[in-house]
């Protein structure tokens, strides 16, 4: 078995260095854990999932993601914009070049007016392109902005509020949709949801609401080294994980995304292949600093972040996690070196513990809501016991309350404060960490508390506001990477969350699916993907 | 008869009526927010009141109800939430493939049901009689989405012969009466089959028996009435009831099908209703039951009719 | 799920001295019947002991354990995906479940047999307005207005037993409706009234002794139909909450391991179907044994 599957392997390693890239190979079905086609008109809804199926596939963004490489965490590049600069003398105005010659599906040429236009569907309410509905996904990515204007046909000023060094990060958010095919379906974004036109790598053949949407190459991609090599790339809503896994087995479908945990050594032993790499993504316990929180004490924040076996953790689930070492992982350049090393020290947990008062026979108490499913949330109930006991053992006493996903997060909207917060300490919460706002802004930064933003603890401290401030002030990447260093540190050096593990988002695909590079990112490029003949 | 007929028909109305007061109160029973599907993970309460007044649901009730029932009475059941396609689309482009899905379960169902069901009648007491009763306990006892699962185990797992999910290789948009689709099919009909299978086979098996213990019957076949002749007398008095309990199955399948189409991701009204249920979109949940609703009351009124029809001594209140 | 095809025979016959003892007599007499009340009587005892029977912490989970197959030592019928173990689960199970699909039918017993007697009795404008409400209701297909009801309610314990119990209530209302008219309109009943006794008098001795037994048969075969019900219902995750035990819920959390342990996976189901044909044959049972006419 082995030896055929080498023999195939190094027949399929022959047929790509003579056919590829030229010929297109086979059709590629992915199943997708969403219930439904994405939002197909530019800005994508269903949450990462979205934006990677049918944003960064037909559409792209002024600045997008590198996805080419597995290794090393993903960094922006120049998208429809070839390059982007802060006035040196107002930080406030950015000038975006615009890459010329980036032509729409529908043939309409990609213009500065084009991305002015773009932002006025998303942000100004009475322009006749206005799409609550993709506004509504979009709006919230791009805090920052605050106005934006075509200097020419090729070059895009774009102004925030403030100084915001950060503001490439959220531009990579905004899908650009054609202000031409728009006119032409009859200035309506639901006629342009079935007639879509992107500048993306791929175009949109035909799609079915809630079944399936059946993607071709975009031959004039303006980067050719992205043009996909596949014939088709088909996606099926498939929300149902048993469901994913019957088709994937019986090869209704080549690729299904998130397989369940408890499947993967039988879709391994059934000859499929599982793709795991680390990407940012956070499973942590974000605390509570109201006042009366037992967490405000940071000898008890550290005793937990030392009580947790995440080796032990790492190997009830079949290896499918990274350890957390802290807020990010290890290989994100913004990890830093912090002097507080985040490991199994539970020895060191109880002497922390006794300084500030509490044993195991002594136990602090505390509350943390968890979820008992939920997207990104991995396994939410055993890894939730799982730490309970570890923190049981050390002197931490931890009574769970859970609640549903969709409640956990309006919980988490609303604050810890709030009374749907149920007093409770702190909760488990999985966090998408892929840009310095998302990453760190948003759950520290003394103004983003409830109603204003999501940094549910309520912490605030002077500190953390002016190590975010240098970051979002400073404009020079190596520099900026430095100052995003020092937030870090202080992330994990005042133990500010209890860091436990980050997910390594597996799929499973047939042997025949070759060529994917998976990313560390939430998002994919499936350009490089064939199908090895059958 | 024609008097009948008006006042069964008039008598539609206020049930139609009052069944889209019930769906639409399904609103209020709603706790949490109808507009969580809609944002991403990261917004903030104030963004989610900004939408809350966009899509209207910060008025009050009673304004959100006339609203509601003036755009339905026109045929515009509101736009759903998630997707932001009229609720009327969404349900057309289902409501066909639960059709298709429930013909071939009713061709199962209602084949096997009247074949069972006679046999049994006729050989009552036998082991053929307890074998068929047996099966037919079976058929209503056992959790279908349970049954799905197995099957799907068994016959696209194991086996790997048929498929496991969905509605056609490419979709139910290309959905054609041949094989490579029929496939499909055969696992979710025979799943939604055993539930009319049973309450059919119990029902026939009832109404044969009945007649044939009848008095008249052996008078009938004394004065030497033939085999046939018997059946065909049998058929004629057992017709109206089965017809009846037929008909109702129909909808039952039609309304019932959600665990089934969801074990088999099968791209149908019940799917939907298990898709807006999880979404929170509320006007397609009221939308999709409301329609199904109303489809069981026409159902109901198109089968009392008929029955009326065939034998006009029967006449319900 | 029907609900309307097996209504029963209405008897219209007082019943005699001595009557319950002969249904009793012929049930015995019932092979299978016999078997299915001792298999049922089985379940519910286990499941009322349960914290005495079980040999584990229904919530003790151990990861170290997850999906163990049927067999393993110490773990007679294998653990779950969160390692916890089987057997004491179905037994725990067995509690909400039961409850699941035996209250729902209790409850509406009880509020529909009320509205449908007062209904049958009181005649006129009372039984237009309760009768009319019913037929409301009873234009939705069962499992849709469950599930319609539970979906907008959101899932939990209690939320499920109240719309269970709202579809249980309308068919109920009309077999009593129905039997209570019948009763109401015989001759004795009519020979009692005209004797002058009072309203009571007629409901206690002569309404209600006639109308228990048919509701009773009906409800009887209902509770496969809300069992199935119930747990189709947690099955979708609109029942009973994680990490509660329930067979329902136990069939949805263990369908993620039905490729790699399809018998654990099953189990649960096969309690559904355990209990749900032994409701069905019992209740059958009795229909017969108090079908005096045959």
């Amino acid at each position: 078995m082995k030896q055929v599957a080498l023999r195939c392997l190094a027949a399929a390693a022959v047929l790509v260095t003579l056919v590829a890239p030229a010929a297109a190979q086979g059709t590629l079905r992915i199943g997708m854990t969403a219930a439904d086609i994405p939002l197909t008109t530019g800005q994508t809804d269903q949450g990462g999932e979205g934006q990677r199926f049918m944003g960064y596939t037909v559409y792209d963004a002024l600045i997008n993601w590198d996805l080419s490489s597995a290794d090393k965490a993903s960094q922006l590049v120049p998208g429809l914009a070839t390059d982007w600069r802060a006035d040196e003398k107002d930080r406030r105005r950015w000038i975006l070049t615009i890459r010329k010659g980036a032509m729409f599906h529908d043939g309409s040429e990609f213009t500065a007016e084009a991305a002015v236009w773009n932002f006025d569907k998303l942000l100004k309410t009475d322009s006749p392109q206005y799409d609550s509905r993709q506004s509504a996904q979009g709006r919230s990515r791009i805090p920052a902005v605050a106005g934006y204007r075509a200097i020419d046909k090729y070059t895009l000023e774009i102004t925030t509020k403030e100084p915001d060094a950060f503001l490439p990060y959220q531009i990579a958010w905004i899908m650009m949709s054609s202000p031409a095919n728009w006119e032409k379906v009859g200035k309506s974004w639901a006629a342009y949801a079935k007639t879509p036109s992107g500048t993306g790598p791929w175009r949109v053949d035909r799609w079915t609401p809630r079944e399936r949407a059946e993607l071709v190459p975009n031959k004039n991609y303006w980067d050719p080294k992205r043009i996909p090599k596949l014939d088709r790339l088909v996606l099926l809503p498939l929300p149902e994980a048993t469901s994913r896994v019957a088709a994937l087995r019986s090869g209704q479908v080549d690729w299904i995304e998130a397989p369940p945990p408890d499947a993967i050594q039988s879709l391994r032993s059934a000859g499929l292949q599982i793709v795991t790499n680390a990407y940012p993504h956070n499973w942590t316990w974000h605390l509570s600093r109201i006042e009366g929180s037992p967490w405000n004490d940071i000898r008890i924040r550290k005793a937990a972040n030392l009580a947790v076996d995440r080796d032990g953790l790492k190997k009830l689930l079949g290896g499918m996690m990274i350890p957390g070492e802290g807020h990010v992982t290890r290989s994100s350049p913004w990890f830093g070196n912090p002097s507080f090393k985040v490991r199994y020290d539970p020895n060191e947990a109880r002497k922390l513990l006794a300084e500030a008062g509490y044993s195991k026979a002594k136990p602090v108490t505390v509350k943390i809501l968890i979820s008992a499913s939920g997207s990104g949330q991995m396994q939410p109930l055993p890894m939730n016991e799982f730490v309970q006991q570890n923190l049981a053992e050390v002197g931490i006493k931890v009574d769970f309350e859970v609640v549903e996903w969709n409640t956990l997060i309006n919980i988490w909207r609303a604050g810890a404060k709030d009374p749907s917060s149920r007093g409770a300490h702190g909760m488990n919460y999985s966090y998408f960490i892929q840009d310095p706002f998302t990453g760190f802004v948003r759950h520290v930064e003394s103004t983003l508390v409830a109603p204003r933003g999501t940094n549910w603890g309520w912490y605030q401290d002077k500190e953390m506001d002016a190590l975010l401030a240098t970051a979002r002030t400073t404009f020079e990447p190596a520099a900026q990477t430095k100052a995003l260093q020092a937030v870090h540190e202080k992330f994990v050096d005042d133990a500010l969350f209890v860091y436990i593990t980050h997910d390594v988002n597996p799929r499973a695909m047939s042997p025949r699916v070759r060529g994917f590079v998976q990313a560390q990112n939430w998002f994919q490029d499936f350009s490089p993907v064939f199908m090895a003949p059958k | 008869m024609l008097l009948y007929l008006i006042k069964r028909l008039l008598y539609v109305v206020p049930i139609a009526l009052a069944v889209s007061a019930v769906c639409f109160s399904l609103v209020f029973l709603a706790p949490g927010d109808p507009l969580s599907a809609v944002l991403p993970a990261d917004a903030s309460t104030e963004m989610v009141e900004k939408l809350k007044a966009d899509y209207g649901f910060d008025k009050p009730i009673p304004v959100q109800f006339a609203r509601w029932v003036g755009r339905a009475v026109q045929g515009d059941l509101g736009t759903s939430i998630a997707t932001g396609r009229p609720v009327a689309i969404e349900i057309g482009r289902a409501i066909s493939n639960t059709f298709v899905l429930a013909f071939f379960a009713c061709a199962i169902g209602f084949t096997l049901g009247l074949f069972f069901g006679t046999v049994a009648g006729y050989f009552q007491g036998t082991w053929i009689d307890k074998l068929v009763t047996a099966i037919a306990v079976a058929g209503v006892s056992v959790p279908h989405y349970w049954l799905g699962m197995v099957l799907v185990i068994v016959f696209s797992v194991v086996l790997n012969v048929l498929p496991a999910v969905g509605m056609g290789a490419d979709g139910s948009s290309q959905w054609a009466w041949d094989w490579e689709h029929l496939r499909f099919v055969i696992l979710p009909a025979i799943t939604l089959s055993m539930i009319p299978t049973g309450i059919i086979t119990r029902t026939v098996r009832a109404l044969v028996a009945d007649i044939l213990a009848r008095e008249f019957v052996a008078a009938l076949r004394g004065k030497g009435l033939t085999d046939r002749g018997v059946f065909m007398h049998v058929v004629k008095n057992a017709g109206p009831t089965t017809l009846a309990v037929m008909g109702v199955q129909l909808g039952y399948l039609l309304g019932g099908s959600i665990l089934v189409e969801t074990v088999f991701s099968w791209p149908g009204t019940g799917f939907l209703l298990n898709t807006a249920i999880f979404q929170r979109d509320v006007p397609l949940l009221q939308g999709t039951i409301l329609f199904l609703a109303l489809f069981f009351v026409a159902l109901n009124l198109i089968v009392d009719l008929l029955q009326t029809l065939i034998d006009p001594r029967i006449k319900r209140s | 799920m029907n609900l309307t095809a097996t209504l029963p025979a209405v008897v219209p016959a007082r019943p005699a001295q001595g009557y319950w003892r002969s249904v009793l007599g012929r049930l015995v007499r019932d092979k299978v019947a016999m078997f299915c009340a001792f298999m049922l009587l089985a379940i519910v005892l286990i499941a009322i002991f349960a914290p005495w029977l079980a040999p584990y912490d229904p919530a003790a989970a151990s990861m170290l354990k997850r999906l163990q197959p049927i067999g393993t030592e110490g773990h007679l019928l294998g653990t779950d995906e969160l390692g916890r173990d089987l057997m004491t689960r179905l037994m725990y199970g067995g509690r909400l479940s039961l409850v699941m699909g035996i209250g729902p039918v209790v409850l509406a017993f009880v509020i529909g047999s009320l509205l449908g007697v007062t209904a049958g009795f009181a005649g006129g404008m009372v039984n237009t307005s309760i009768m009319r409400t019913v037929d409301v209701f009873y234009a939705f297909p069962s499992v849709l207005l469950a599930i319609a009801i539970s979906g907008a309610l959101g899932a939990g314990l209690v939320n499920a037993l109240v719309s269970l119990t709202i579809v249980f209530i309308p068919p109920i209302v009309r077999v009593a409706e129905s039997v209570t008219t019948q009763v109401r309109s015989l001759d004795y009943v009519e020979a009692a009234r005209a004797s002058g006794a009072g309203n009571a008098v007629i409901i206690r001795l002569h309404v209600l002794p006639n109308v228990v037994g048919p509701i009773f048969v009906y409800a009887t075969g209902l509770v496969s139909v809300s069992l199935i019900l119930a747990s189709g219902l947690s099955f979708l995750g609109l029942g009973v909450k994680p990490p509660l035990a329930e067979w329902g819920l136990m069939l949805n959390t263990l369908r993620a391991a039905i490729y790699s342990n399809p018998w654990v996976a099953a189990l649960p189901g096969l309690m559904i179907f355990t209990v749900s044909i032994c409701c069905n044959l019992l209740s059958d049972g009795l229909r017969q044994a108090m079908d005096v006419t045959r």
